[in-house]
Order: C-alpha cells, then structure tokens, then sequence
C-alpha cells in the first residue's frame, strides 16, 4: 500500500505543475478511481471520461489539498465520486442519470480488492464490517453513496420517514467509523 | 452556527454527500472553523472511501488513459521549454497556408467518421494490446480533432517496433502515416498505411530511446515531411 506522506509529497509535486507526479498518482490510485468510476457511471466509455475530467481536476485543486482533512486516496476518490455526479445530472441522457435502487442497493461489489490500494488483508476486515451492518443501514448508505441521492431522496424512492433515513445515516457511518478507525 | 455547537447529529450525513443544499452550506461554514469537526469529518471520510474502494468494480482502465492524463498537463509544467509536442506543432505549421482550409475540412470527415467507431473496433484494439507477449507498450495520445482515435507504439524486446492503430480507412488519395520524432526539427517519415479500423503499421524508421512518434494524414504517396496536424501523438517513447 502506499505510504501517506509518500502521498502528500506527490501532490505537493502535483500543484508545482509536475506532470509526471500525476502519472504516479494515477499509478496508484487510477485502477481504483476507475473502479469507482465504472461502478457509478452507465458504461466504460462515460468512466474514461470522467476519469480524464477527474485528474484534470486534481491538477488544478492540488493546492488546495489539506492532509488533515483526510488522506489523498479520499481526497482524489471524492474528487471523481464527484466528478461522476456532476456527469450524470448535466450529460447523462436521461435514462442514465439515476442509478436504479437495485443497482445501488449494495454497498460493496463482489469483486476483489486492488491491493495496492488496500491490502487483502484490511480489505478483508472493511468487508466484516460493512456486513455486520443491518441490511437497512447498509441500503442507505450504498444509495447515497453510489446512487448520490440524498436522504430525503432516499426517503421519498423507499417510502420510508425521513426521520428514519436520517437515523440510518447517522448509525451506520458512526458504526463505519468507530470500527475502522480503532483498528489502523 | 457557533463552534461550540457542533452538528454531531449532521455530519455523518455530511461526509456522505447525503445532506441538501442548504443543509450542506451550515455545516461546511462551521466545519472551517472547527478543528474537532475537521478531524471527525476526516475520519467519517475516510472510513467512507475506504469501503468505497473495496465496493468498487476492480476493471481495467484503457491502457492509454495515463498517457492522455499526463500528456494533457505536461504542457503546463514549464511554457519557456518547448516540448515535443511545441516542436511537432512548428514543423506543422509550416505548411502553405492555401492548404490549410482543405486540411481542416479533410480533419473533420476525419473526426465525424471516427465518432462512428463501434464497440467492437474498440474491444478488437484492446484485445491485440492486451497480446503483446513482451516489451513495452506507449500509447499516443489522440488530439483534440479525433478524441476516438488510439494508437500504441509497441517495443518488442527483439525486433523492430510497430504501431496497433485504431483509425478510419483514410479517404481516397490519402494514408495514414507514422513519424519517429528525434531530436531536432525534422521528423523521420516511419511508414504508410491505407488500412482502416484496427490495424499493425510497422515502424519503418529506428526508435531510439525517448524519441517520440506521430501518426497524421498525408497524400497516398506519403509525404518527406508532415503536411497535417498529427491525429495520434507521443512526444517521449
């Protein structure tokens, strides 16, 4: 896996125009910000896309990256989790805007992890922890995250209280989180 | 909001991107100057991509996606040194300037007919790169005229190196016409082909080490020096 102040080091290189330190942060990091990408988006050519819109994107915001605000692989996956938003509301056609409940209704895929991004072996325990969820927490935070709805969105397509989504949310990524962070 | 009052119950919802607009701008604006917040965001964020990243689909990019991503900002390292790509460009420019309006008209029944590029062409070029048994494998970068346009150089550790191409047949009276860039003004003329779709053009001229290559459109008989914009180009191999 690659070291964090490794990472920093090559954003800093990144905002003084360095080329080459993109090409070795999409080394690192590009297989899975297409995975990302390809998941989120109606077909490979639309990741491609948005994958090129994406590193565009971390070229010109390197400057404004701030290592206590969170690791570059959350910073850069944020950027094209964004990225592929902005795709699908502006110039998706229609029919490909919205990501279908049961296509999102999944938090994790069945497919392996890239291990230079997160080793087998953590891998292993974020997927423990993502199933030791209920299956209801776990709906939500998949159509938020991948389908980018928000809660009262989220609340209206699954004809459940608002309230209740909220609840959800708020359990499920504290769940996440306590449970992570205390085995880094 | 104060900093006293954190939004403990939102920022869950926050970190997710799952909050409106409104809801969004609260919590942001306190977030800035909150250094409790700031570190419980980052770790919401952070647990968040994490499992992101084991969700998502591991796929394989287009090998070429890092060689267009870097090629689009190496440009903007450093305007006073001219890169491979400046250099191309002057050698290109040159041509008599009555010319130009015919080869830009040509560029763009270039660009529409490559836009018709079905999913099988891609998949038939992925596939003949994904069975290069050894050596390396650059991509150029298409230009802005024919973003559909691919091509990879291949260097096989014996013998001469080729290109793969995915590009439209070239319209009547024309080919295709591969370039070694060396160092200096002139490019090498490297071959010519009149295949269309995917194909293998050999590289006629030597590749040394670092030079870069060019694909553009030339007359049938292949020209001693390009007389179009380049539709594929890598400036270091």
């Amino acid at each position: 896996m690659p070291d964090k102040a490794d990472d920093v080091r090559l954003i800093e290189r990144v905002a003084d125009g360095d080329a080459e330190a993109l090409g070795e942060l999409y080394d690192r990091y590009g297989r899975v910000a297409f995975g990302v990408l390809y998941r989120m988006l109606p077909g490979p050519e639309a990741a491609e896309e948005v994958a090129q819109d994406a590193f565009h994107a971390v070229w010109r915001q390197a400057r404004s990256y701030r290592a206590d605000r969170g690791s570059v692989r959350t910073w850069l996956l944020a950027i094209c989790r964004n990225a592929a938003i902005d795709w699908r509301r502006t110039r998706g056609k229609r029919s490909e805007r919205e990501v279908t409940i049961d296509a999102a209704a999944e938090l994790l895929s069945d497919a392996r992890v890239e291990e230079r991004v997160v080793s087998a072996m953590r891998a292993e325990r974020v997927r423990a922890v993502v199933r030791e969820l209920p299956d209801e927490q776990r709906q939500v935070l998949a159509l938020a995250f991948w389908g980018g709805y928000s809660q009262s969105e989220i609340a209206a397509r699954t004809n459940t209280p608002l309230g209740t989504v909220k609840s959800r949310v708020r359990l499920a990524m504290n769940k996440l989180r306590e449970r992570l962070e205390e085995e880094r | 909001m104060s900093v006293e009052r954190h939004p403990t119950e939102d920022l869950p919802a926050y970190a997710l991107g799952a909050l409106d607009e409104s809801e969004r701008e609260t919590i942001a604006a306190h977030v800035e100057g909150c250094a409790q917040c700031t570190r419980d965001l980052a770790q919401f964020e952070d647990a968040l991509y994490e499992a992101a990243a084991v969700g998502a689909v591991d796929v394989q990019p287009p090998r070429d996606l890092r060689t267009r991503i870097v090629l689009r900002h190496r440009g903007a390292r450093s305007p006073a040194a001219p890169s491979w790509t400046a250099r191309i460009a002057g050698v290109l420019l040159r041509p008599v300037p009555l010319a130009v309006p015919a080869v830009l008209a040509l560029l763009l029944v270039v660009s529409f007919a490559i836009v018709g590029t079905n999913r099988q062409q891609i998949d038939t070029y992925e596939r003949t790169l994904a069975g290069v048994a050894d050596g390396r494998v650059v991509a150029l970068a298409p230009t802005s005229a024919n973003p559909d346009a691919r091509a990879s150089v291949v260097i096989p550790k014996q013998g001469q190196p080729y290109l793969v191409v995915r590009l439209p047949t070239p319209p009547s009276g024309k080919t295709w016409e591969a370039w070694v860039l060396k160092p200096g003004p002139k490019a090498v003329p490297a071959g010519t082909s009149t295949a269309g779709d995917v194909f293998v053009l050999p590289l006629t001229a030597p590749l040394g080490a670092g030079d870069g290559v060019a694909i553009t459109l030339e007359p049938s008989a292949g020209s001693p020096q390009p007389t179009t914009q380049p539709v594929l180009l890598v400036d270091r191999t």
